[in-house]
């Protein structure tokens, strides 16, 4: 700060004061601007439009008081040191913001200028240090994540090869087999299996850690994904014996999620369940619907296993985290799983936790957000407070040529969805999230403000601008069809907002039944083909 | 373009599949794992053999790795655009690396699937006798 002015913004208030410390500052051998203003907007306006060297804070403001006043300034510049000007009756305060992150306090009233350079140039140190230490920490978290995610990588090369000769040899592919051998094959096997799990597990958490784990939800039937997750823990809970069983609300409605994820945590959970779930126990899986939270879905996975005790109830969800009491000599993995799941259940904006008591089974619940039409609906099919006229769904099918090839079409799809966005008038047409696919077919919905003759235009372009796409040509087919939406009159006495309720109920509507009778339009479609 | 199903050919002329991998143990354990599937296979373990294997045998179909020397997979993909013959043969990943980063970069460039070391066999299978079914060629430009 010898070589540039320093620049201070002073934040007081008082016009004495101000004019006091101002003084004080000019007075200092060093060079100073400074900025004074009296309010806190006027100071969160200033930071805004640039970063001052430092803020001098008085804790009593007109539009605000004591610890809330240098909590809005370290929010709003978190790299910027504060020092307090506080009084002789607040020192308690400004001993506590400097707990909480200010750099130092100066009790006004016997502010010297040497005092002020030096409480300044320290504090200005200090800040600097910290923000050194913060990146320092900040880069080796990463070194540790690039690190992890490089190992597990190289691990999985020999694992692959492992792998390859074991169910070589265990599909006779290397001649036949004596029984005593296939059997320890097997159990290599297994344990391939727990280190591949542990490798995913890994990254997985990495991935967590540093906030890159990959969430795309879509609309999704969560009754369907839990029997899915159900059906493929099956085999597991046969082989101890334990029974496994669902209990789903009939009434739930459409859920704003993951698939592919969701699924990971219901069968994380189940098998966490069955782990500890002594032979002959039980399993159930639930999702219901709770009146105080109408926005979620709230799902459940209870054993009948030995339980949790009281005092390691606040650590399952750690990283690293083991039962101790591990007796059945199950080699549990990492202890990563659990995090994992209550990681990805965050990253949708749920929650999780989990009930037990000891000796009579746990509960691991989670909570998932609906699917709220109506609430994306709003911005699209209003306008000036009210209702537009006329609302068209326009439904857009891509039909792939060959089932087998997920991976290029999950592609194509994807293409046709970004292209599809570009066919669209942001500010009154709406391409819905992506539905949840049971089978192979990708159906994307637009909601168009417009009525049935003009929307043959946006169809047209659809057809040319999606249809044109080579990755689309190569792989599958698209079909474009349109229909009214029934909307409310303008003389409806209603508000806007129960209008747009019911106008998303349609829409829903239509939405479901369309995709519950594809099937059927698959089947006339490819009779028009021939 | 080829006009013979290697899904409905006799045995004497069986679908050939070129595997590419640096891992000679790995590349060998998976031909044997063709061979029992009625697979013809070819390996090589490099990005540059990978394109000269593929102009003089011909393979119905490439398993390719990612991490090789002289032409890592993304190279070998790009040079197999290069050939029209060469072009329309079906290409699937299988690599260690992770698919977060690189699965939508392999399909952009030309590959029809991917696959995460170790894969599951049966999956493995089944996507390759997809692919010879439909002669799906994958890389065309989008």
């Amino acid at each position: 700060m010898e070589h540039e002015p320093a620049r201070v913004l002073l934040i007081e208030d008082n016009p004495g004061d101000a004019d006091l410390v101002r003084l004080r500052l000019v007075e200092g051998k060093a060079a100073v601007q400074v900025n004074c203003v009296p309010r806190l907007s006027d100071a969160l306006a200033c930071l805004e439009a640039e970063t001052p060297t430092l803020v001098l804070l008085d804790l009593n403001l007109p539009d605000s008081h004591g610890a809330e006043t240098f909590r809005r300034i370290i929010q709003k510049a978190p790299n910027v040191p504060v020092v307090i000007l506080s009084g002789q009756d607040d020192e308690t305060l400004a001993i506590k913001a400097v707990h909480l992150g200010v750099q130092d306090y100066l009790v006004k009233g016997d502010i010297t200028s040497k005092q002020l350079e030096r409480a300044i140039r320290y504090a200005v140190e200090r800040q600097g240090l910290l923000r050194s230490l913060d990146i320092a920490r900040k880069q080796q978290l990463e070194f540790k994540n690039q690190f992890l995610s490089h190992v597990s990588h190289e691990l999985r090369t020999p694992l692959a090869c492992i792998h390859q000769y074991v169910t070589l040899l265990l599909d006779g592919l290397a001649g036949p087999m004596a029984p005593d051998q296939t059997g320890h094959l097997k159990t290599v096997l297994k344990s391939v299996n727990q280190l591949h799990a542990m490798i995913r597990d890994l990254l997985e958490a990495t991935r967590a850690e540093s906030g890159k784990l990959r969430v795309e939800p879509r609309c999704i039937d969560i009754g369907e994904l839990i029997q899915q997750a159900v059906a493929m823990m099956r085999p597991a809970a046969a082989e101890k014996h334990i029974g496994l069983e669902v209990g789903l609300d009939q009434t739930i409605p459409l859920v704003y999620a993951d698939p592919d994820r969701t699924l990971e945590v219901l069968v994380n959970l189940i098998d966490n369940g069955i782990k500890f779930t002594p032979p002959d126990g039980s399993v159930v899986v639930k999702a219901a619907m709770v009146e105080t939270d109408p926005t979620s879905v709230y799902l459940s996975v209870s054993d009948s296993g030995r339980g949790i005790p009281p005092e390691a109830l606040p650590r399952v969800f750690e990283r690293l985290y083991q039962d101790p009491n591990a007796v059945d000599g199950n080699r549990t993995g990492l202890g990563l799983g659990l995090y994992i799941a209550k990681e990805i259940v965050t990253f949708h904006g749920g929650r999780m936790w989990v009930a037990s008591q000891s000796g009579s089974g746990s509960t691991f619940s989670f909570t998932l957000p609906l699917y709220s039409l109506a609430k994306l609906l709003l911005p699209v099919i209003t306008h000036r407070g009210r209702l537009r006229e006329d609302i068209v769904l326009v439904r857009v099918e891509l039909t792939p040529l060959s089932k087998a090839l997920r991976g290029s079409w999950k592609e194509a799809c994807q293409r046709c969805l970004e292209r599809l966005r570009l066919c669209i008038y942001v500010d009154k047409d709406l391409v819905l999230p992506p539905m949840e696919a049971s089978g192979a077919v990708e159906t994307f919905f637009v909601v168009a403000s417009t009525d049935m003759k003009k929307v043959s235009i946006m169809m047209d372009r659809i057809r040319d601008q999606v249809g044109a796409l080579p990755k689309l040509k190569a792989s599958g087919t698209l079909r474009v069809t349109a229909e009214m939406i029934p909307v409310p009159p303008a003389a409806d006495p209603r508000t806007v907002e129960q209008q747009v309720w019911s106008v998303a109920d349609s829409v829903a509507e239509i939405i479901q039944q369309g995709l519950w009778s594809r099937q059927h339009f698959i089947e006339k479609e490819n009779q028009n083909a021939h | 373009m080829r006009t013979e199903n290697p899904s409905e050919e006799q045995p004497m002329n069986r679908a050939k599949i070129m595997v590419v991998d640096d891992d000679p143990d790995l590349r060998q354990a998976l031909s044997l794992r063709l061979q029992a599937n009625n697979f013809d296979t070819v390996n090589v373990g490099d990005g540059y053999s990978a394109i000269a294997m593929a102009q003089q045998e011909q393979p119905h179909l490439i398993i390719l790795d990612l991490g090789l020397p002289a032409g890592d997979g993304f190279v070998v993909l790009k040079n197999l655009q290069q050939y029209p013959a060469l072009s329309i043969i079906p290409v699937i990943v299988l690599t260690a690396r992770d698919p977060d980063s690189t699965e939508k970069r392999t399909l952009e460039s030309g590959a029809v699937a991917f696959f995460q070391k170790p894969a599951d066999n049966e999956e493995l299978l089944g996507v390759i006798r997809a692919c010879l079914q439909t002669g799906c060629g994958g890389g065309l430009p989008s």
